[in-house]
């Protein structure tokens, strides 16, 4: 009886929290269509996309000078993809040596995922400590990019640590005594079934990477990362242009999200067909 | 028949190599051999680029300050400074309110999502696309995010403008932006998805026949979520808790930018003395934030025991 209620009553609520969740990424980006003189609030005095060609550098030189992106980006996109790369390795590696049991894999267990837990101004402090005291100059591709995989490591390895909790071991078995060399069995075998984890892995270190922010204000020296330079702009007055840019880069994660589930739908298709072969013969 | 022995014994020491183990405990141990060669790379980047500098943040906490740089002779002088300072004592006490108030808000607001998409809805796809939206916004820039609580909650706002619309206030409201109020807010929604997620995973797990049972023997909606659903969700509570409580304990940035630099956390406190070269004390904030933290996550952990759980 009660739950009949309940259920429309939370269903509101529930719609009431996404709406407190997205309300604030609405009115930015209705803002980012502001004209040339107005302010970041409303009213807006005239729509247009007047910050987007500011943004882009294609507006006569105004008082308000360009959001200094270009440089940052192409950092931070670099940044990202080096991350991937390595934290997906070394969670692909990490996992599969966890699939036989030894002493002390709780300690190490804990040990990566601590990576995820502790705060970034933590370790961004020590590493910048250590960097001092070993003369090491701080640079984003170096100290800054060992702190990132530090945080997307550990997702990388629960990612693959659930694949391969799900695996099939016997297939692999069967390819080995079949003949098939490890390497070729990791590479025919193996590989295709934790695809889908691998590019979750992927997605994840990407985006954790490109968006990360604390551990890298301390560790990337001179120059900054496309997050540091959005940081920059909160000590000075907002303009629009900030917004134009948030709408910009909300996009673009969006899109990597949306490149994602398609990888990912082929992924589960191929499977699919490939089952549905096994059963024919 | 002494002979048939030593047979035997001879058989057995070739079948298991020359340290007499049997071939099954020789693949075992060429196995575990394996698997520590593959999850070292990954132990010995933790321990270089995480568990070093935190030991690095302790040790310099001792060294001495002068002007722009530290020197490494051991002292307790910048521990002193910290704790006999109100300025920096006021700092953490503020930031375990902050934590305390964002927690409870987490909890209170992000439960009832979690119910409605965990346990109401049954239909499978409309309970993952609630999921998937809630999480979305985790996928956008943490900076923007934070940025954009302020054309919300300024004096221009678009709160204030719908509020003076109303007619439920005449003059803006001041105190929601560059406030605590405004950091709370924004905490608020930016770590609630963290408490939402877990909750909701441990709330769909729960079987519906097992409520379904308890209403049959007459039990209340109130008696089922005591008895049943809340003991069962807490698991996800946790979760979710520990989640919120590691992020917003470390955090720095919201406050920087929604509160005019009125609230000071320790994370605020860290940015600055780092600005200002002042390692040691930096330091020393850096390791009073690690106890606050390790003491709160080991109290949560307390609550329930999570791997007797799962």
């Amino acid at each position: 009886m009660e739950a009949r209620v309940l259920k429309p009553i939370l269903g509101v609520y529930c719609a009431a929290f996404i709406l407190f969740l997205y309300g604030p990424m609405i009115i930015l980006a209705i803002l980012s269509f502001q004209g040339a003189g107005g302010g970041p609030q409303f009213p807006i005095i005239e729509w247009s996309t007047y910050w987007y060609q500011h943004l882009l550098g294609m507006t006569p030189p105004s008082r308000i000078s360009r959001l200094p992106i270009g440089d940052s980006l192409l950092r931070s996109l670099t940044l990202a993809m080096m991350t991937t790369v390595v934290s997906t390795t070394l969670g692909v590696i990490t996992a599969q040596g966890f699939r036989t049991r030894f002493k002390a894999s709780g300690a190490v267990f804990y040990l990566v995922i601590l990576g995820m837990i502790v705060p970034g101004v933590l370790v961004g402090l020590g590493m910048a400590l250590l960097s001092n005291m070993l003369g090491i100059d701080r640079s984003w591709w170096g100290t800054a990019f060992v702190l990132h995989v530090v945080y997307t490591f550990p997702f990388a390895f629960l990612v693959m640590l659930a694949i391969f909790n799900r695996f099939d071991r016997s297939v692999e078995e069967a390819s080995l005594s079949l003949g098939v060399s490890p390497v070729q069995t990791f590479r025919r075998v193996t590989f295709p079934m934790i695809f889908p984890g691998v590019l979750s892995a992927m997605l994840f270190s990407f985006t954790l990477s490109y968006d990360e922010f604390s551990r890298t204000l301390f560790t990337s020296g001179r120059e900054l990362t496309l997050p540091l330079t959005i940081y920059g702009t909160f000590s000075v007055e907002i303009y629009p242009n900030i917004f134009a840019f948030g709408v910009l880069t909300t996009l673009f994660s969006f899109t990597l999200l949306l490149v994602y589930a398609l990888l990912m739908l082929r992924a589960v298709r191929a499977g699919r067909s490939f089952k549905g072969q096994e059963e024919a013969v | 028949m002494e002979f048939a022995g030593e047979q035997m014994q001879s058989a057995a020491q070739a079948q298991g190599g020359q340290n007499g183990v049997s071939p099954a405990e020789h693949r075992a141990r060429q196995e575990r051999r394996n698997a520590l060669m593959l999850i070292s790379p990954g132990v010995v980047w933790m321990a270089l680029f995480m568990v070093l500098p935190m030991v690095m943040v302790i040790y310099v906490s001792f060294w001495t300050q002068t002007t722009f740089t530290v020197e490494p002779t051991l002292t307790t002088d910048s521990w002193v400074r910290f704790l006999t300072s109100s300025t920096y004592l006021a700092s953490a006490w503020t930031t375990v309110r902050i934590w305390a108030i964002v927690l409870a808000a987490t909890l209170v607001i992000g439960y009832p999502v979690a119910l409605f998409i965990g346990l109401m809805v049954r239909n499978q796809t409309l309970q993952t696309a609630l999921l998937v939206i809630c999480i979305i916004p985790f996928w956008t820039s943490f900076l923007i995010r934070v940025i954009a609580w302020r054309p919300m909650l300024g004096t221009e706002g678009a709160i204030n403008m719908i509020l003076m619309k109303l007619g439920i206030v005449d003059t803006p409201l001041t105190t929601l932006l560059f406030s605590e109020l405004a950091v709370l807010i924004g905490m608020t929604q930016i770590y609630c998805v963290f408490m939402v997620g877990p909750i909701t995973f441990m709330l769909s797990r729960i079987d519906p026949s097992v409520i379904e049972a308890a209403r049959d023997l007459g039990a209340g909606f109130g008696r089922i979520f005591f008895k049943i659903i809340l003991p069962l969700s807490l698991p996800g509570v946790i979760v979710g808790a520990i989640f919120v409580s590691v992020m917003v304990l470390g955090e720095f940035a919201t406050a920087a930018s929604l509160s005019g630099r009125k609230v000071n956390l320790l994370g605020n406190i860290i940015v600055s003395q780092v600005g200002s070269l002042k390692w040691a004390f930096a330091s020393v904030a850096g390791v009073i934030l690690t106890i606050i933290i390790a003491a709160v996550i080991t109290v949560l952990l307390r609550v329930v025991n999570l791997r007797k759980e799962t």
